[in-house]
């Protein structure tokens, strides 16, 4: 078996950063490479910097006449897809406490987590020659070279399924002015039950327009076949596409971290980390729920637009908290962002600055602990 | 409890809604003949151009007073399929003529737009955000995307007509 996996390792590994010269950059690489394509592998494992590194491709790199297949892997983190809501799509509050990050992509589709158990691969081509199913074909290609006997197939909504009912692989891309990039995710070893948890909403009574995922049983391939891991994956991947683009290329680290390699990288990745793109982006929604507090119902109706409070009402009886404090309190959370160190600060600002006796002001962070259950 | 508090916000909405309702269809014969009536002088006057004009990018623009109306052409709609979400910018949003302005997502795709003209956005189509189908069912008329001023109307002649843009999809296309 490991033979067999050897002898179809045709490609060879360089590191980019030791061909390339002295002070040139990958674009220098890409023009002095003059070939009709390039395999690219990233020797970073942050999901910014990999999808900083998309953008820089997808922006700086002549595709017209050229074919680029990247590929990457990310320490835990869940990806959102350009028009969906993280509040709606997964569990914020648990990934704050277990550090693991949210990005939002460029492209469209849904939310899927990534580990290192995780493969991503981005083809990126000139618009015309954007073929999702062709690349697929790479994908199932490579598979059934490493393990025959595996039933995977490429579905109509471009995800792959295992033994015809679990997905393996989703898709997502982008189309810009001249060029596109379709990318897709391999599920290979990935850690299952933190995949399930974070990805299950923990705020209630959103009313949203924004695309929704479309959740599906997933299997790991490992699970299926042992011998499968994520290194000989992606160079059965990388030789099925060289294979199938008529190419010859090597596989080349780079290292999305290199400014010097990728001059305008870092500002790509600190705009990708952005809050206002990641929760901003975040087409208007509002929240409508309600909760207990002290035996007291209340209920929550508040609209967001571009991740800021724009309309907050609460209905509390008046008995717990009077009316017109509680109308204070909502109108000192308008212009906030729905994030819980915002509200932190302006619940403190709000007590700090209103005059109020100590039960009311007890009440107002208890509204304020409900509250931020639902962030 | 819960339910009594969805009830009461939903019956305030509805009083809150229900004089202005009244209100529009008390007008809006009125208002309807008026448009007409402005229509129909506007039009004794050389308009400026109210012929659709297109991108490379399959964006279109008509121009009537002044305002330019943008969707994407019925060739861009076909190429990207049901279109499930509109992002579209903010009124008062301005862009440079090829300024990225947003995106439509369709089948997992995002596909970004690009704005045909330099200007300002002044309008943009809410009926999108409940019902994106329609940029398919009726690209070049309720499924336009944005309203924007037109700040270089000479750009507005470098874009090509309708016969042009057919040859140029005809180009592309083998």
């Amino acid at each position: 078996m490991i033979l067999r996996t050897l002898s179809r390792m045709s490609v060879t590994t360089r590191d980019l950063s030791r061909l390339a010269r002295h002070e040139s950059t990958l674009k220098s690489c890409f023009d002095e490479s003059g070939g009709e394509g390039l395999i690219l592998k990233s020797s970073s494992t942050d999901i910014f910097q990999n999808l900083a590194l998309e953008d820089w491709i997808h922006d700086r790199v002549d595709l017209q006449s050229r074919s680029v297949l990247f590929l990457w892997r990310n320490a835990p983190a869940v990806v959102i897809g350009r028009h969906q809501n993280p509040w709606q799509e997964c569990n914020l509050e648990l990934l704050r406490r277990t550090g693991i990050p949210v990005a939002r992509r460029r492209s469209g589709g849904g939310t899927v987590y990534h580990d290192l158990g995780n493969i991503n691969m981005t083809f990126f081509t000139s618009k015309k020659k954007y073929d999702r199913m062709r690349n697929l074909g790479v994908v199932t290609g490579a598979l059934k070279a490493l393990s025959p006997n595996l039933d995977v197939c490429a579905t109509e909504r471009f995800d792959i399924i295992l033994n015809g009912c679990y997905k393996i692989s989703g898709t997502a891309a982008r189309l810009g002015r001249k060029t596109a990039y379709h990318h897709c995710t391999l599920l290979c070893s990935a850690d299952r039950s933190i995949l399930s948890s974070v990805l299950k909403s923990s705020c209630t009574g959103i009313k949203s327009n924004a695309t929704p995922s479309v959740p599906s049983p997933v299997t790991n391939l490992s699970d299926h076949d042992p011998s499968l891991n994520p290194s000989s994956l992606m160079d059965a991947i990388a030789s099925c596409y060289n294979k199938e683009f008529d190419l010859d290329c090597p596989v080349l680290t780079v290292d999305p971290g290199s400014e010097v390699m990728m001059p305008g990288i870092h500002k790509m990745t600190s705009d990708l980390k952005n809050w206002d793109w990641v929760y901003g982006k975040t087409p208007k929604f509002s929240v409508c729920t309600s909760f207990m507090v002290d035996n007291t119902n209340v209920g929550l109706e508040i609209e967001i637009k571009n991740g800021v409070v724009e309309s907050c009402i609460m209905d509390v009886h008046h008995d717990w908290l009077p009316a017109d404090f509680v109308k204070e309190f909502c109108s000192s959370l308008i212009g906030i962002r729905f994030c819980p160190n915002e509200f932190a600060v302006a619940v403190a600002a709000f007590i700090r600055t209103t005059s109020s006796s100590p039960q009311h002001t007890q009440n107002t962070l208890r509204l304020y602990e409900n509250i931020v259950s639902v962030m | 409890m819960a339910a009594c508090f969805m009830l009461g916000r939903v019956s305030s909405n509805l009083t809150y809604a229900l004089p202005r309702v009244l209100h529009t269809n008390v007008f809006s014969p009125a208002r309807l003949l008026a448009r007409t009536c402005f229509k129909r002088d506007l039009s004794l006057t050389p308009r400026f151009s109210s012929a659709l004009k297109y991108t490379d990018k399959h964006e279109w623009v008509r121009v009537e007073n002044g305002v330019g109306t943008v969707g994407i052409s019925n060739f861009a709609q076909e190429a990207l399929g049901d279109v499930v979400y509109c992002g579209l910018p903010d009124v008062g949003t301005k862009l440079s003529q090829s300024d990225e302005f947003g995106a439509l997502e369709s089948v997992k795709a995002a596909s970004e737009l690009y704005s045909p003209l330099t200007g300002e956005v002044t309008e943009v189509n809410h009926a999108l955000s409940d019902n994106p189908g329609l940029v398919n069912k009726s690209c070049y008329k309720d499924g336009w995307l944005i309203k924007m001023t037109v700040s270089v109307p000479e750009e507005l002649d470098a874009l090509m007509d309708e016969a042009a843009y057919e040859r140029y999809i005809k180009s592309i296309e083998e």
